[in-house]
């Protein structure tokens, strides 16, 4: 990157974001590390377990539903005590990015992953069963809880309140 | 604005990320080892919510030895540094009995007041004698001593506005006054990296908090627009006041205020200007007056300016300067002023022997010796550490500077070796700053000699190339040239 073996540098300016549990979301370089970290996994899960590239793609769209779900719409409020009198106590971390604005870049992109995510297994495991199952529940289950619809829903009081 | 090598974002991210992950797996196994553990609290909801303290406990707790290091002597600039020993990784630290005489380049000691001065000390102890360390009253009781009257004067012709009032504490004189001035209808206007102190008292208020990227006076006046076309929220009514706060320093940053551009966009929209001078009264400034001598800015222009008596003039509390009316409006309205204990009367002594040596009025020209000096050595550093190729933040003239970690990891490492060599530096990680941008903040002091800068340099370049923060390329030296070439 850059001219002969100088680093590329990127500025970064601070957000007007008051939330400290999403305001490192801002900074550049998030969108990269994400993707790289699954590529990683893949390689690390593929290395391992020495199963088919396609399986090794189900299970990281598993794993990635699982820990995505749980940390994105589930967890609800910041993991630091921050004095904003629990104002975010009860969004999750979805609800809380970009101060509640719906359809922002981050937004799409976020929504955009597990679909790409779910492309890729399905294509490399020849829309075999039961992975072709498994990742439409995770795509579908991930989608939904993504739209701006659903913003501050809890369906069947299911985590509503703490 | 930060520039910093994009491989360096996605290692920071990436260790943050990696850190979280072993944070929740150690929690998640804490579940079923405490799952047989009694528990005393039948009936009893828990008082904090355990998700509240994940930070503290996962990441702060790790490298706990490198904050709230106790301290065994004034903060000169070389002081007595307390060792911990640590049993159980540093969840738990206890003091023993040895010190470490180290360079202190943590206290904001920027006019070398922190430590016995010929002129004050001796002032302050008779005042301690005499008038007793505590008025044990509050000030509109009996608290109210004639040294409190002359710093109240003092303070405000040092500042150059008409009157002024004295508080405690520093922090309370944002989170107690704020209210005073503004409440519900109003709407506060606060840069995005002010401190928690505004903050609090901007909340506790009731008015509506906006907040505008920091130093941009375009989206301040972006901001003002904004609001003022839409009013109040929900009824549109037009808002009762607006207030806009900034800092002269911004003591994470190191830089200064864009205060002339910002006091013109807040005059040309009719808003009240609020200046915090914690960190640039007393530092800044031809004559030490702070932000507004420095940038050319007339103080009655301004209409509320706080500052605080903790950095430049060695001692404790905070003061408000204002027109005589609000003044006498903020006297029998503040809480702090109306049922806290008044500023104990050796502190208020320091200051006003601080102010008058800074002013000259000792009869020695030690103040201004000590202002040029702080200059000086601040330029001095912060260059040196630019050409070291450090990544260095704030302006010049400012006394603070922040030197960019950024991973988390390089937090414990700058901070323990710099301690091992006998530099005590302070290191700032998240929530005082963004997730990111982690940073080891140098504050410099007049009463730091040059052999003690060049110390500093010498270590803080030796860890830095130890720890990997040499994030720009350094200058090479110069090479001395001939004067001119004798060619014949």
């Amino acid at each position: 990157m850059g001219r002969r073996g100088e680093p590329y540098y990127v500025e970064a300016a601070p957000p007007v974001d008051v939330n400290k549990n999403t305001e490192w979301f801002m900074y550049p370089g998030v969108w990269t590390t994400y993707i790289l970290l699954l590529f990683f996994v893949w390689l690390l899960v593929l290395s391992v377990s020495g199963c088919s590239p396609g399986a090794a793609w189900t299970v990281v769209n598993l794993a990635h539903f699982a820990i995505t779900y749980h940390f994105f719409h589930w967890k609800k409020g910041t993991p630091f005590a921050a004095d904003d009198q629990g104002i975010y106590s009860r969004l999750t971390w979805w609800e809380q990015i970009d101060n509640g604005q719906q359809l922002t870049r981050n937004r799409k992109f976020l929504t955009v992953v597990p679909v790409v995510l779910y492309l890729i297994a399905s294509h490399l495991t020849d829309y075999k069963q039961p992975m072709f199952f498994l990742n439409t529940i995770a795509v579908f289950v991930l989608v939904v809880a993504k739209l701006p619809n659903m913003h501050k829903v809890r369906i069947f009081g299911i985590n509503a309140d703490i | 604005m930060v520039r910093l090598p994009y491989t360096t974002a996605l290692t920071t991210l990436f260790s943050y990320g990696l850190l979280f992950a072993f944070g929740q797996l150690r929690d998640f196994f804490r579940k079923f080892v405490d799952w047989f553990k009694a528990k005393n609290i039948k009936g009893y909801a828990p008082i904090c919510l355990g998700l509240e303290d994940f930070y503290v406990r996962r990441l702060y707790l790790r490298i706990q030895d490198c904050f709230g290091r106790p301290i065994a002597s004034a903060p000169d600039s070389w002081f007595d540094v307390v060792e911990r020993t640590s049993n159980d990784n540093n969840k738990t630290l206890q003091c023993t009995s040895n010190t470490t005489r180290c360079l202190n380049l943590g206290s904001y000691n920027y006019l070398g007041f922190a430590a016995a001065d010929e002129y004050c000390t001796p002032r302050v102890i008779e005042s301690l004698k005499k008038y007793s360390a505590s008025t044990c009253s509050v000030r509109v009781d009996g608290g109210t001593t004639k040294l409190h009257a002359e710093l109240e004067e003092l303070a405000a012709r040092f500042v150059g506005k008409p009157a002024a009032i004295l508080f405690g504490m520093g922090y309370v004189t944002n989170s107690a006054i704020i209210p005073c001035l503004i409440g519900k209808g109003g709407l506060i206007i606060s840069d995005s990296l002010n401190h928690n102190s505004i903050v609090n008292g901007a909340r506790g208020s009731g008015a509506t908090v906006r907040v505008f990227q920091h130093n941009s006076p375009a989206h301040l006046e972006e901001v003002l627009r904004e609001q003022i076309a839409g009013g109040q929220p929900r009824t549109h009514r037009p808002w009762k006041k607006i207030i806009v706060i900034v800092e002269g320093i911004y003591s994470m940053e190191g830089e200064l205020c864009k205060l002339p551009e910002i006091i013109a966009v807040c005059k040309k929209y009719k808003a009240y200007t609020y200046l915090d001078e914690a960190h640039s009264i007393g530092a800044v400034g031809q004559s030490g007056r702070g932000v507004c001598e420095l940038l050319g800015v007339d103080p009655a222009d301004v209409d509320i300016m706080m500052g605080t008596f903790t950095k430049s003039f060695g001692s404790c509390g905070g003061y408000i300067a204002a027109s005589k009316e609000i003044i006498q409006h903020l006297k029998q309205s503040c809480p702090a002023h109306l049922y806290a204990t008044s500023m104990s009367p050796p502190a208020v002594q320091q200051v006003i022997s601080a102010i008058k040596v800074i002013l000259g009025e000792d009869g020695s020209n030690r103040g201004a010796q000590k202002l040029a000096r702080i200059r000086e050595n601040s330029n001095f550093f912060r260059s040196e550490l630019k050409k070291m190729g450090f990544e260095v933040l704030g302006d010049n003239d400012s006394p603070v500077m922040p030197i960019m970690l950024y991973n988390p990891a390089k937090i414990p490492a700058f901070s323990r070796e710099c301690l091992r060599q006998k530099v005590a530096v302070v290191t700032v990680a998240f929530p005082a700053t963004p997730l990111l941008l982690a940073r080891a903040r140098i504050c410099i002091s007049a009463s730091h000699t040059r052999e003690d800068l060049m110390k500093a340099l010498d270590v803080i370049s030796r860890v830095g190339d130890l720890v990997g923060i040499k994030y720009f390329p350094a200058e090479p030296p110069k090479i001395a040239e001939a004067d001119h070439d004798k060619l014949e």
